[in-house]
């Protein structure tokens, strides 16, 4: 089935961003995630859907080493981002968070003015030569955000201070600051009126167009309204990875289509 | 697919708007049929039970159409869920098209019943008429069972209805050249073969969806065609 949305915004280049070979992950004794093989699209939204405890999470987690807190964690198996392994010993977990953002399911500002929170990324990466380069990057990034226009003249209040929905999109724009090629985002608008998470969804979009960006949700039709392609975990495994208007219209695998119905699978 | 949803309500609604299909289908095969038996025993009461069967049709492919809107507007249905609502609207609509073409044809029964007496005529026409039917009840059976070689058969049947369209096509030209006072009855027995013929195409339909429900694909154009008469002259005339 062909994706119009594809046409429609020209952007989708089909190369591959993100690999994962033979990916295992163990909390402890449990085994969580259970060889998954995937690649994901640069420019492009990518969706992981799944029942709670599936894995969906812990393998979004492993795309930028977060899972490294975790004492009891073990990730097995190989993941490239652009044909570099992120797990290689010479691989800095900083310089790799920088390039692989990430924003969460709770919009966390930090405890700082609007600005700051965009800047802080920039200025511990040495990113602004000077305050009008700071400032000209908080700028990009808030309108990359789309915030901007509700926060320019406010940009040295608190970031606390802002309704949910700006509150996320601050975090969007705090993750972009540090201009990462790759997005993750947790769950980005359970905690979201349907307004703010329309105006998110829409910001997700237009940041395809320069990341590759992949997306846990619990909402399916947030998934079909978002994204490209679609992989739906079950039980720790990758059960059907495909084109996102393919999974939802005729998905191969009676697990996909018992999940997508609301079906007891 | 053998489980229900965790919400049984969603479930009861899918049962319900197809429990109306079938019962639309139902009325829909007792039309073809008493349309057709109006017509060779001249029975106008009968006849007029078709037309005011017709109406409770009509009602119940609204009532259709409203109850699947519904339940995308609410559901938000994916993946067969949205092939069933999707495939009660056009079969409802397909079923309401066979109707109207049954009415049109228990219609005629009237006018036909003052003219010429047309040889094997309403024997041929009874017989095609049973033979939509038939089709009509394997595709709805088809339908509930999620019956995909049934489906696939129906398709197939079809060329034979068209066969025999064209085997009247043929007989009516010539009683029209036999004699002129045939050809108003002829004009009309034609008109009653050619939707008998469609409503063997609008059977098809259904059945094309019956397998798009199953297998998520429409049917590839395939199925042998029957119907010759876009060719034909009369001998004479060739």
């Amino acid at each position: 089935m062909n994706d119009m949305r594809m046409t429609e915004r020209k952007v989708g280049t089909r190369d591959t961003k993100i690999s994962g070979e033979n990916v295992d992950v163990y909390y402890g004794s449990t085994h969580a995630i259970k060889g998954v093989n995937v690649n994901i699209e640069d420019k492009a939204v990518t969706a992981f859907i799944g029942p709670s405890g599936c894995g969906k999470s812990t393998f979004l987690r492993c795309l930028n080493r977060m899972n490294d807190t975790i004492d009891s964690c073990r990730v097995e198996g190989k993941i490239t981002i652009d044909g570099n392994d992120i797990y290689d010993k010479r691989v800095d977990p900083v310089q790799l968070r920088a390039m692989v953002g990430m924003v969460f399911q709770k919009p966390n500002p930090f405890p700082k003015s609007i600005y700051d929170n965009v800047a802080y990324g920039p200025r511990i990466h040495g990113l602004a030569q000077s305050k009008d380069d700071l400032d000209e990057i908080v700028e990009k990034s808030l309108r990359r955000g789309a915030i901007w226009n509700e926060v320019k003249d406010r940009l040295h209040s608190p970031g606390t201070g802002l309704s949910g929905g700006q509150q996320q999109r601050l975090c969007i724009a705090r993750a972009v600051a540090t201009e990462p090629e790759v997005l993750l985002m947790d769950e980005p608008c359970s905690a979201l009126d349907p307004i703010a998470t329309a105006q998110v969804e829409e910001l997700i979009d237009e940041l395809r167009e320069s990341f590759s960006v992949v997306i846990v949700t619990h909402s399916m039709q947030q998934a079909a309204r978002v994204s490209q392609k679609t992989a739906f975990f079950h039980l720790g495994e990758m059960v059907e990875f495909g084109e996102t208007g393919e999974i939802f219209n005729n998905p191969r695998d009676p697990r996909t289509e018992s999940y997508i119905t609301g079906r007891i699978g | 697919m053998a489980n229900g949803h965790i919400s049984s309500v969603f479930d009861r609604e899918l049962e319900a708007v197809q429990a109306h299909i079938m019962r639309m289908g139902g009325l829909v095969e007792t039309s073809i049929l008493d349309a057709a038996k109006s017509l060779e025993t001249r029975d106008e009461e009968l006849a007029e039970e078709v037309r005011r069967r017709d109406l409770l049709i009509d009602e119940l492919e609204i009532q259709i159409n409203e109850e699947a809107a519904r339940l995308i507007a609410l559901r938000a249905p994916v993946a067969v869920d949205l092939r069933t609502a999707l495939s009660v609207m056009k079969i409802s609509g397909n079923l309401e098209r066979i109707g109207d073409f049954s009415k049109n044809m228990a219609k005629r029964t009237f006018v036909l019943a003052q003219m010429n007496h047309i040889p094997d005529a309403y024997a041929d026409i009874r017989r095609m008429a049973q033979m939509v039917e038939l089709m009509l009840k394997d595709a709805l059976d088809a339908y509930i069972r999620r019956d995909l070689a049934l489906a696939h058969d129906v398709r197939v049947r079809d060329a034979e209805v068209d066969q025999m369209y064209n085997a009247m096509f043929r007989q009516f030209l010539t009683f029209m050249m036999e004699d002129p006072r045939n050809i108003t009855g002829c004009m009309h027995l034609h008109f009653i073969a050619k939707n008998t013929e469609r409503m063997g195409d609008h059977v098809t339909s259904i059945a094309d969806q019956v397998i798009y429900l199953i297998t998520g694909e429409m049917p590839a154009d395939d199925r042998p065609k029957g119907d010759r008469t876009a060719f034909m002259t009369s001998e004479k005339e060739g």
